[in-house]
């Protein structure tokens, strides 16, 4: 291969890699999606915003049990129970009826754990989390 | 001025009014009943940040959130 075909190689990988990071970093929300999101940080505590931004999911504590949940990015499957140690127990599977969007979604799933945490329990599935690398997800 | 928040397809609606305002905050009373009606899940912020539902109208809420009914998924 040509030194000169070598570097448009390296060129092109740079930007792509370079994409992938802004991506990363800003995601790739439609209008919808983008207010989604901005009310949902505007509702996180300080904590919650700081691991959000950094894991794109973020842990709130049920007011009945004082046991603590994690919710991932999404729409649906994405409430985990956590063990003592910070690890995902079960699952547990509660969306609004509405269709939302993603941040909508997670918004609503933190107020009803803080605030009625036996309720939605009630009406939510329970299914096997398989997150993978829960604490490093980005 | 005050907001209320409906959580919906386009992300929210919001709906903001003045609560000096008597009018406006008979409608925002109105449609806060209505939403309780549907279903819907009203919740402001305390002073220290924490959501606390709410299931009569507050006047004095800066902004108050509409979430819909949940389902198990």
């Amino acid at each position: 291969m040509s030194r000169q075909l070598r570097r448009r190689c390296a060129d092109a990988a740079r930007r792509v890699l370079a994409a992938w990071q802004r991506f990363r970093e800003f995601g790739f929300h439609s209008e919808r999606e983008a207010r989604g999101l901005a009310l949902l940080k505007s509702w996180l505590s300080p904590e919650q915003l700081a691991q959000y931004r950094q894991y794109r999911h973020f842990d709130v504590t049920g007011c009945h049990s004082g046991k603590r949940y994690r919710i991932r990015y999404g729409v649906s499957m994405n409430v985990c129970e956590l063990d003592s140690l910070g690890r995902p127990l079960v699952g547990r599977c509660f969306v609004p009826k509405d269709n939302l969007v993603a941040g909508d979604v997670m918004l609503a799933q933190k107020i009803a754990l803080e605030t009625n945490e036996r309720g939605v329990l009630l009406v939510a599935k329970t299914f096997s989390p398989r997150w993978r690398t829960i604490h490093t997800e980005v | 001025m005050a907001t209320q928040i409906i959580m919906d397809y386009s992300g929210d609606s919001r709906h903001e009014f003045n609560p000096a305002d008597a009018a406006a905050l008979l409608e925002a009373e109105q449609r806060f009943n209505a939403l309780m009606r549907e279903g819907y899940t009203a919740a402001v912020r305390s002073p220290t940040g924490d959501p606390t539902v709410i299931r009569k109208f507050d006047p004095k809420a800066e902004e108050t959130l509409f979430v819909p009914r949940f389902v198990g998924g």
